[in-house]
């Protein structure tokens, strides 16, 4: 009993070994904090990725893809059975785009995927990810007439409205240069003087919609399809097409693509877009056929999406799949057998992706130029390198909890001379050497767990008010502490794991318990007359 | 004593200074572990008289209750070896105060040290109550220092971390297991306050012992030492920290106790006035056993 009552007071009387299990707090709240903090990111980008990707996908190498793709589906269904709920086949392909924006071209790398509007949501959260909220329900690869962006102040009309608005400039800017070439031709015809100059500089500096219409005839040298481009020196071409009243066929882009992210006057942070839904895009992108031919099409924007997966937002474009197979020849004319280059397959909730996987890659197998892979698969060096992080990060603060042992260690030795008296009073009382080294290792029990449950509490809090510390630190310092355009999350994520909070809280335990045995084993070994002597 | 602690109650003073039979529960052996068997016969018997002065040679072995023989101590400090006893015979008997004088380095301290078995003599024998106690098994020997021994020392060692009360406590939450000590704590807990009360420091329970005068403390020590109901008192120079008038308090505690409670006290000090006040007094030399006086009373 005297033991237990003296490990108390101890505590409650000596501050100095409060001061050196501080490091065993610090410790434990930073491990808390991290792994908090490494939970959140790593939970919300699996979310994210798997947000797009489905469970599983079998790829096909060939660039013919997969042919027939309705015998794979059954045979999916069969060897799986109920775990299935959704397949969907899928065409994607690299591609370039390319869109005009105040008379110049830009350029992205781009991966195109032809989807099936129809099956696609059953793999996928992807339309969770859109910017228009009829797509969020039902994705339409029609342009809408407005309401785009809900809920963001910053997103430029789009739609409809802003399509008629670009279409009526796009005539009148084409009327106009119409007319000049007409005149030009008239002059050249009137006085033959030869003025090179004087088209060219016009076109140069002074009308910028010269420049925006010039562009797109490379695209028009490389396709038949009708587009804006094309009716460059064809007079009346406009009418072959009218940009007030119709679009091309529909593309989904990632806000990456389409918009940069930046930090504006104000210090807020936002999107500037250089095209919109309403804006056209081109698209060259190989063929199926052999070999490859380069193909260039113009694609209306329908919307865009926001998955805060930097990479896919800024490289994935979203197409109907008829018109990608359509484009690339994958239908075969004879037998009109569509070939696709991946199928993409949803299980239930809890279904074992890596068995399925097996299960799957036994049924075609490798030579079939097929891969299969379940969505960690696709994302293993990211996911692996997470988890090494925060491996890494682990070992690396447990080892300062460690080093808090040795303060403990020194501490304890420090109170065990201290109290060297003490102990010769308790042992000529009658106290065993087992009950006095009881009291310092029930001392460092309780050192640990007061170093360790502090920790927790305040790790816990930090977590709990994370991000208005984060904001608190950007006031102090002015510096920006968590960059919302790097991580594509507003705020910072954080899940708590109680496992490892109690694993965190009995490891510094132990450790306390560990630094202070040494110490305990040589009170217990003071010999009572010695200790009473000692002044 | 009601002198040098003037605040104690009155009732309480008044039974201290009248009759202490109502008090003899505190005082009353009961049997407790390992040395219930050497526990002393009865009242009557132990009424061996004192009266009569007896040269050491003419004690009865009845009525001794401690004795050491031919005991010999030697103390290394580096390569230097130095003998603190060199055989030293020593009889104390039931119910007396035993006074044990000597220079400082003459060894009484270590000799009362072997006797409390604190300390383990190079040779010779060490007993208590008829019985070798100086070769008895560690677990042993603790349990006889915590239910048949009390110590006083001179510096009082108290743990400065426990209250009065508590530290007055210690010996019996030492004999006490937890639960042991959970089921008897009340009646722990009201001897100790009766025993700080009987030693005139009833208004002190909740003080820690740096708020406590040196006479004070020693008394706690003392209150402390008489909490598991001990068989013998080991005091080493109990007086010796504390101004003359002080320690004369003291030494009338220790007197009181020894007369009226019949408590066997074996004490250790350099005074000669004390000495020669108590019932047998022992002179150490240079380790030896210079003259044994026993006193007349």
């Amino acid at each position: 009993m005297y033991r237990w009552l003296l490990c108390w007071r101890y505590l409650r009387t000596r501050w100095i070994a409060l001061a050196s299990v501080v490091s065993v707090t610090l410790g434990v709240a930073t491990l808390i904090i991290v792994n908090s903090v490494m939970d959140g990111f790593s939970a919300e980008m699996q979310q994210k990725m798997h947000g797009i990707l489905s469970d599983i996908v079998i790829e096909g190498h060939s660039a013919a893809g997969i042919p027939n793709p309705q015998w794979y589906e059954s045979e999916i269904r069969k060897t799986l059975g109920d775990d299935v709920v959704g397949v969907t086949t899928v065409v994607h392909v690299p591609a370039m785009g390319s869109f005009q924006f105040r008379g110049q071209t830009i350029t992205r790398q781009i991966n195109i995927i032809g989807i099936d509007t129809k099956t696609y949501a059953d793999v996928s959260d992807f339309r969770r990810f859109l910017s228009h909220p009829e797509n969020q329900r039902l994705l339409s690869f029609d342009l809408r007439e407005d309401g785009y962006g809900a809920g963001r102040e910053d997103f430029p009309a789009s739609g409809w409205v802003h399509r008629k608005r670009w279409g009526a400039i796009q005539k009148a800017l084409e009327q106009e240069r119409l007319l000049r070439e007409e005149y030009e031709a008239k002059l050249k015809k009137e006085n033959a003087i030869p003025m090179p100059a004087l088209g060219g500089a016009g076109a140069d500096s002074t009308d910028p919609a010269a420049l925006a219409n010039a562009a797109p005839s490379i695209g028009a040298q490389a396709m038949a399809g009708p587009s804006i481009g094309a009716s460059a020196g064809v007079a009346g071409a406009g009418q072959l097409f009218d940009a007030e009243k119709e679009q091309h066929a529909g593309i989904v882009l990632g806000i990456g693509i389409c918009s940069v992210r930046g930090t504006k006057p104000d210090g807020s942070i936002g999107d500037f877009f250089y095209v919109r839904p309403g804006d056209d895009i081109q698209v060259g992108l190989l063929s199926a056929s052999s070999p490859p031919r380069i193909l260039s099409e113009k694609f209306t924007i329908v919307d865009v999406y926001e998955s805060k997966m930097s990479e896919y937002d800024s490289t994935f474009a979203f197409v109907p799949i008829e018109k990608l197979q359509q484009m690339r020849g994958m239908i075969d004319p004879s037998t009109g057998m569509k070939s696709v280059s991946s199928i993409q397959i949803k299980l239930r909730d809890n279904a074992d992706l890596d068995a399925a996987r097996d299960l799957l890659q036994a049924q075609f197998p490798s030579d079939m130029m097929i891969q299969v892979s379940t969505w960690k698969d696709l994302q293993g060096p990211l996911l692996a390198a997470v988890k090494m992080e925060t491996t890494i990060l682990n070992i690396l603060l447990f080892l300062i909890i460690a080093v808090a042992g040795f303060g403990i260690l020194a501490t304890f030795f420090m109170i065990v001379v201290e109290k060297t008296r003490d102990i010769g009073v308790l042992k000529s009382l009658g106290a065993p050497s087992s009950g006095v080294a009881t009291i310092f290792l029930g001392y460092g029990l309780l050192l640990g767990a007061v170093g360790a449950g502090v920790g927790t509490v305040g790790g816990l809090l930090f977590v709990y008010y994370i991000n208005e510390i984060a904001d608190l630190l950007e006031v102090m310092t002015g510096g920006e502490v968590f960059d919302p355009r790097i991580y594509y999350f507003e705020r910072i994520p954080t899940i708590v794991d109680p496992t490892s909070i109690v694993m965190v809280m009995c490891g510094a335990i132990l450790i306390a318990v560990m630094a202070s045995v040494l110490p305990a084993f040589r009170a217990a070994r003071l010999h009572p007359v010695e200790a009473l002597r000692y002044e | 004593m009601s002198k040098t602690s003037p605040r104690v109650q009155p009732r309480r003073s008044d039974s201290i200074g009248t009759d202490f039979s109502k008090d003899a529960s505190l005082f009353q052996p009961h049997a407790n572990g390992e040395f219930s068997t050497m526990k002393m016969d009865s009242p009557s018997a132990v009424s061996i008289s004192r009266t009569h002065g007896k040269t050491q040679g003419g004690i009865s072995p009845d009525s001794v209750i401690m004795s050491a023989k031919n005991l010999t101590k030697t103390y290394r400090t580096g390569k230097v070896q130095v003998p603190v006893l060199k055989g030293v015979d020593f009889v104390a008997e039931r119910n007396r105060l035993t006074a044990i004088i000597g220079q400082s380095g003459s060894g009484k301290s270590t000799l009362l040290h072997l006797l409390g078995t604190l300390d383990q003599p190079d040779g010779g024998e060490v007993y208590f109550d008829g019985r070798r106690i100086d070769n008895l098994p560690r677990r042993q020997r603790d349990q006889f220092r915590n239910q048949t021994l009390g110590m006083i020392f001179q510096f009082y060692h108290l743990l400065p971390e426990l209250t009065t009360l508590e530290n007055v406590m210690v010996p019996s939450l030492i004999g006490h297991g937890m639960f042991k000590y959970f089921s008897v704590r009340r009646k722990l807990r009201d001897r100790a306050a009766e025993l700080l009360d009987w030693v005139g420091l009833g208004h002190r329970l909740k003080h820690r012992p740096n708020e406590l005068s040196g006479g004070e403390m020693q008394r706690t020590a003392i209150a402390r030492a008489l909490m598991a109901e001990p068989r013998i008192l080991l005091a080493d120079e109990p007086t010796g920290n504390l101004d003359p008038e002080t320690g004369h308090g003291i030494l009338e505690l220790l007197k009181k106790l020894n007369q009226q409670q019949q408590m066997t006290i074996i004490m250790v000090t350099h005074d000669e006035a004390i000495a020669r006040s108590a019932d047998c007094c022992i002179r150490l030399q240079s380790g030896k056993v210079q003259q044994v006086h026993q006193q007349a009373a």
